[in-house]
């Protein structure tokens, strides 16, 4: 799997607008999330936002495919703490509303606190994860 | 447990403490004040009372003449078996909805400890291992374990049409007849248990005048707070980081955890907790995604749906609230610790040893001394009212 993460610098976790993830996730409502890979990019909200220890939330996003980058053939979302070496009590279910959109939902963050964030995007066998970070109050 | 951060504030305590690696026996700190990110986590304690709550899966949630038909059954011998135990036996209001008794015992032994039902209402799961997504579901099972009332569906259905008043009481409450069919007559019963069990809440203490003067910035009021319990607070919200599990008005998460209580009900016998709760949940035919949920969008199932059985669930038991923590001695799921301060020593003293290894890395020794130990129990205790005189022959 390759992953990137924002703290190497292969993906920018960047306010919405400012980075090429701009376009990325017109229309959705609220405050958007970006991530950014070489061949991907990612915009994305919680419901609600912020996300409230304990709740269960959705995640609202989409994927951008860019340069010659193909359209991912699943999509899976999921979390951790890495502090605590855990995930969810919780498996996050996908679906797609149409194409290039996605839902996620059955996240819950039972504990504030930081929390990776992570979208695995599967193409041609290979899986491409883009991780961000969301700090839990 | 203990996180790399340390509050200005909790250093005051942390001075008195290992949790700051300091020598034992030295006198409480001064009233520590707290920083801005603590007084975050205070306020997130409340406010209590939280505002009633319908249950959508139970179309008899706060409906009055179903919360006075529930509590006339929960005191009904005749629902059992044996028409000897009802649910205040074990649920006794002067004990904080529980028994006071290690282990649980209705017909038979029970491996865990009795829960008090106050605050039950608008939980995400119930029990100890969170077998149940609802309360209605959580209020049928103890009729059925043949350990605890041992009765069948026939029985409780029986006893509410062959008594002209309970009979009476279940048309007002449902505007129907008695179902003919015994387990829905049953599950009916038990939506009106669990009406009047969502009522159950818990009293204000000393805590919540606390809160609240703190976010009305009335330092006079916050003043009346014990200078130990405020002690006690600045460890609970600062190093000792125990608000990452027993977080927001209940004090509890909601969810699951191995805290190093061993989990053999007895020798050669393993509780497997939430493991065993996930896999009954899961084949439930009364959780929120079976028929008997009265809300036809399922609005309330997302936990079930997506909820994940994983091997470290194994040994987990559900975080218990703290409110009325005084009236439901003894603690932890097997009823193993009589006191709070048992409780508090177990975390000072954990035996990492004992967590499961490929499990969650959050608790770790908090290395009380017993300063830090009296300051947790006092903060702890203002979570309940003070306890009324005990009640002869129990």
């Amino acid at each position: 799997m390759n992953a990137v993460r924002g703290a190497f610098g292969a993906m920018a976790w960047c306010a919405a607008g400012a980075c090429a993830a701009q376009a990325c996730g017109e229309g959705l409502p609220g405050a958007i999330h970006a991530l950014e890979s070489s061949r991907y990019a990612i915009a994305f909200v919680t419901l609600p936002d912020p996300v409230p220890v304990g709740r269960h939330f959705v995640v609202d996003f989409a994927v951008c495919p860019r340069g010659d980058a193909k359209p991912p053939q699943s999509v899976r979302v999921d979390a951790s703490m890495p502090a605590h070496r855990h995930g969810m009590n919780y498996r996050p279910s996908v679906t797609s509303p149409r194409p290039g959109a996605y839902r996620g939902e059955g996240l819950l963050f039972h504990m504030p606190g930081r929390w990776d964030l992570t979208f695995d995007l599967v193409s041609a066998g290979a899986t491409e994860r883009l991780t961000g970070t969301l700090h839990i109050q | 447990m203990v996180r790399g951060f340390v509050p200005v504030v909790v250093l005051a305590a942390a001075c008195v403490s290992p949790l700051g690696g300091a020598q034992s026996g030295s006198p409480p700190a001064p009233t520590p004040a707290f920083s801005d990110a603590e007084l975050r986590r205070i306020l997130a304690h409340g406010p209590w009372p939280p505002a009633p709550v319908r249950d959508p899966s139970n179309r008899v949630s706060g409906a009055v003449a179903a919360i006075a038909l529930g509590r006339a059954l929960f005191h009904d011998p005749r629902l059992s078996r044996t028409g000897t135990i009802a649910c205040s036996t074990c649920h006794q209001s002067a004990r904080g909805l529980a028994d006071g008794l290690p282990r649980g015992h209705g017909l038979a032994l029970s491996d865990r400890n009795t829960p008090g039902l106050a605050n039950v209402g608008g939980q995400r799961w119930f029990g100890w291992d969170g077998a149940n997504d609802n309360l209605w579901a959580q209020s049928l099972r103890p009729l059925l374990d043949p350990g605890e009332m041992g009765t069948d569906f026939g029985r409780i259905a029986a006893t509410v049409r062959e008594d002209a008043a309970l009979r009476r009481q279940f048309r007002t409450a449902f505007g129907t007849e008695v179902p003919t069919d015994d387990e829905a007559a049953a599950v009916d019963i038990a939506k009106a248990l669990a009406a009047w069990q969502e009522t159950q809440v818990s009293p204000r203490t000393a805590f919540d005048d606390f809160r609240d003067a703190l976010a009305r910035g009335d330092t006079t009021a916050a003043a009346r707070y014990p200078a130990a319990a405020r002690r006690g607070l600045a460890i609970f919200v600062g190093a000792g980081n125990c608000g990452m599990c027993h977080g927001g008005p209940r004090f509890s998460n909601g969810e699951f955890h191995d805290v190093g209580v061993p989990f053999f009900a007895a020798p050669g016998r393993v509780d497997p907790g939430r493991y065993d709760g996930i896999r009954k949940l899961k084949a439930s035919r009364y959780n929120l995604l079976g028929p008997f949920n009265d809300d036809a969008t399922r609005s309330t199932a997302i936990g079930t749906r997506h909820v994940a059985l994983e091997h470290r669930n194994y040994g987990e038991f559900k975080v218990p609230s703290l409110r009325n923590l005084t009236r439901t001695a003894p603690y932890m799921h097997n009823g193993s610790m009589q006191t709070l301060r048992d409780v508090v020593r177990h975390y000072s003293q954990l035996n990492e040893d004992r967590l499961h290894a490929d499990g969650e890395r959050i608790l770790k020794p908090l290395g009380l001394d017993k300063y830090d130990v009296d300051s947790l129990v006092a903060f702890l205790e203002t979570l309940s009212q003070p306890a009324p005189p005990p009640v002869p022959g129990r």
